[in-house]
């Protein structure tokens, strides 16, 4: 029974857009979704490999300007183009994480602070390439039919089915990730990684494929992004408080948990879309605000909490 | 030769500031081990408390420095006993992350009360630009310079020749053995804290006459800030005034001769090259 849970879980998770239809509650998951899959892959090198990155969002642009670009120039439908972002999200993180992996802690989150930085500068000026400032705009989705139906792009359910998948498959494929070999090699690096490399771990390569999974992730959650706000620019998809969104979902809801990041983005993007909907701005407040209350007072985030808690009453 | 002394007097001008805030951050670090993500925003606070004295009161922003640093000094120490202290035991990434919640709460109430408009103090002595030798020196940061000198000499002569500046030096140098001589490192870590948010507030108290500001203006100046410490070595006060300096020039002469969009990211791509190659910092030894 307690096997079946997760699926049975995602099985209503799919069946939601049949009962639903209030397109802003629609939207509010589809938000959640996304940061879900955002804390997810964040989760796989800050929680369990225990590398601390602020530079998340150049994986995520990436992942979303290459499925805008694919679209627009190519005509490439932008669901292989969502894959192909995923793709060119983790080519960019090997050189990314063969340069920032050479330093430790503190100094490896600086570091990624910069490339992502240095990131954005090259996407506001390659203007041939990116459009620059002006930011790149989808007018029309392509028609499909799925079982002769044709899909509605102007409605919110066939984003929130889209979604909803990517978000199971980023958490399966980061379960199975931790729970195989190159996971044990991660935890070996965290609580100590000269140890690790005593023992024999390549080090700077595990953290490098947990880099390339996690960028990959990141980058075809932002073509997702790219696909459902058909408008991407600069300032919107590379910008440092992307980055640090990511790292606060997953650090609110729990380091080293699957479920952690779900219930991170339940919380905070359930509060930045209602803060959206009614005054404009002002979410960020509780963001650092919970942020703060987490480290001091559940330093393993509110899902590490509650399953101790469970744990510990069985 | 004209545009390059030209650039070369800018560079220094706003270096100097950016000395300050690499400073406050460095003596921080030095003391207590964490990299305090929240100090753009005291750079920011700083800058609208000297904005709003003088729109509310008149009261000339470099003259108001006088009251604005104490107050900040105490800030920060209340900071630091209340918020911080309980943190430092969790590890630097624990630190590092709470800093970073600390950094957009204060941010975000910051843009919530006073929207991000961008603003700009102007005063009235401030028009004209002096000219010595045919280069333009706009007054308010020239002010500035002179009056981020004297803080900066200050601060090493207090680091340098009292009783707290030798703590300070110990503590930073070795805590155990610095509370082994019997310095009381809890007073030594509120008392730098309250040091390092005097000096980024006073940064931003002498900028605001030169500078657009915002609510978030403070992470653009922390990522600086990072730069500087880093090219300096973290932790080195000598380092920090010669990266902010380093920073303010390479800046001004890059968007001069290498291009205006690109003038960002050669702080970047110098501060990669230092962590990777050099990271006990520029002049540091190695440790």
């Amino acid at each position: 029974m307690k096997k079946a849970l997760p699926f049975i879980a995602a099985l209503v998770l799919l069946l939601v857009p049949l009962g639903v239809s209030n397109q802003f509650f629609l939207h509010v998951g589809i938000t959640v979704l996304m940061w879900t899959s955002l804390g997810v892959a964040w989760n796989l090198l800050g929680g369990y490999a225990g590398q601390i990155s602020f530079g998340h969002a150049a994986f995520f642009g990436a992942g979303a300007y290459t499925t805008m670009i694919l679209f627009l120039r190519f005509g490439l439908a932008p669901w292989y183009g969502m894959a192909l972002g995923g793709i060119v999200g983790a080519l960019i993180s090997i050189p990314i994480g063969l340069i920032c992996f050479r330093l430790r802690g503190p100094y490896f989150s600086l570091s990624t602070l910069a490339v992502a930085e240095i990131i954005r500068l090259v996407a506001l000026n390659w203007e041939s390439l990116t459009n620059g400032p002006v930011g790149l705009l989808i007018t029309s989705l392509p028609h499909v039919s799925f079982l002769g139906i044709t899909v509605n792009w102007e409605r919110k359910e066939p984003f929130f089915i889209i979604i909803a998948l990517l978000a199971l498959c980023s958490m399966l494929a980061a379960y199975l990730f931790v729970r195989a070999r190159p996971g044990s090699y991660l935890a070996a690096i965290r609580e100590d990684e000269d140890a690790a490399e005593a023992i024999g771990i390549n080090t700077t390569r595990a953290k490098v494929n947990v880099l390339a999974l996690s960028a990959f992730l990141t980058g075809v959650a932002g073509g997702f992004y790219g696909l459902y706000f058909r408008y991407v620019d600069p300032d919107t998809v590379f910008l440092i408080s992307l980055s640090i969104e990511m790292v606060f979902i997953a650090v609110v809801g729990g380091l080293r948990t699957i479920g952690g990041p779900v219930v991170g983005a339940v919380f905070l993007a359930t509060i930045a879309e209602l803060f959206r909907d009614r005054l404009a701005s002002g979410h960020l407040i509780f963001y650092g605000l919970f942020m703060m209350l987490v480290i001091r007072y559940l330093p393993e985030g509110i899902w590490g909490r509650v399953r101790r808690a469970l744990n510990m009453r069985r | 030769m004209e545009t390059f002394l030209q650039s070369l007097v800018n560079g220094t001008l706003t270096g100097s500031l950016y000395a300050m805030i690499g400073v406050g951050l460095t003596v921080i670090f030095g003391v207590m081990r964490i990299i305090n993500l929240a100090h753009g925003e005291m750079v920011m606070l700083g800058m609208f408390s000297a904005y709003w004295s003088y729109t509310l009161w008149k009261i000339d922003p470099f003259l108001s420095a006088i009251f604005w640093i104490p107050l900040f000094f105490i800030a920060g120490m209340l900071t630091y006993r209340h918020l911080l202290k309980a943190i430092i035991p969790g590890g630097e990434l624990n630190t590092l992350l709470y800093t970073a919640g600390l950094s957009l709460l204060v941010a975000n109430v910051a843009l919530f009360v006073w929207t991000g408009d961008y603003r700009t103090l102007n005063l009235p002595y401030a028009m004209t630009p002096l000219r010595p030798f045919g280069i333009a020196v706009p007054v308010p940061l020239a002010i500035a310079f002179v009056l981020a000198s004297l803080i900066t000499a200050g601060l090493y002569l207090f680091l340098g020749r009292t009783d707290i500046g030798r703590a300070v030096r110990a503590t930073s140098q070795n805590p155990e053995a610095a509370a082994l001589m019997g310095i009381n490192v809890e007073r030594v870590s509120m008392i730098t804290f309250g040091l390092g948010t005097a000096l980024a507030a006073s940064a931003g108290v002498l900028l605001v006459p030169s500078l657009y500001l915002y609510p978030t203006v403070g992470e653009i100046l922390l990522v600086k800030c990072f730069v500087i410490v880093v090219l300096g070595g973290l932790g080195s006060i000598p380092g920090a005034i010669a990266g902010g300096l380093l920073l303010g020039m390479v800046e001004s002469l890059g968007a001069v001769y290498v291009s205006v969009a690109y003038k960002d990211a050669i702080g970047f791509v110098m501060f990669l090259l230092v962590l990777l190659f050099r990271p006990q910092g520029l002049f540091g030894a190695r440790p």
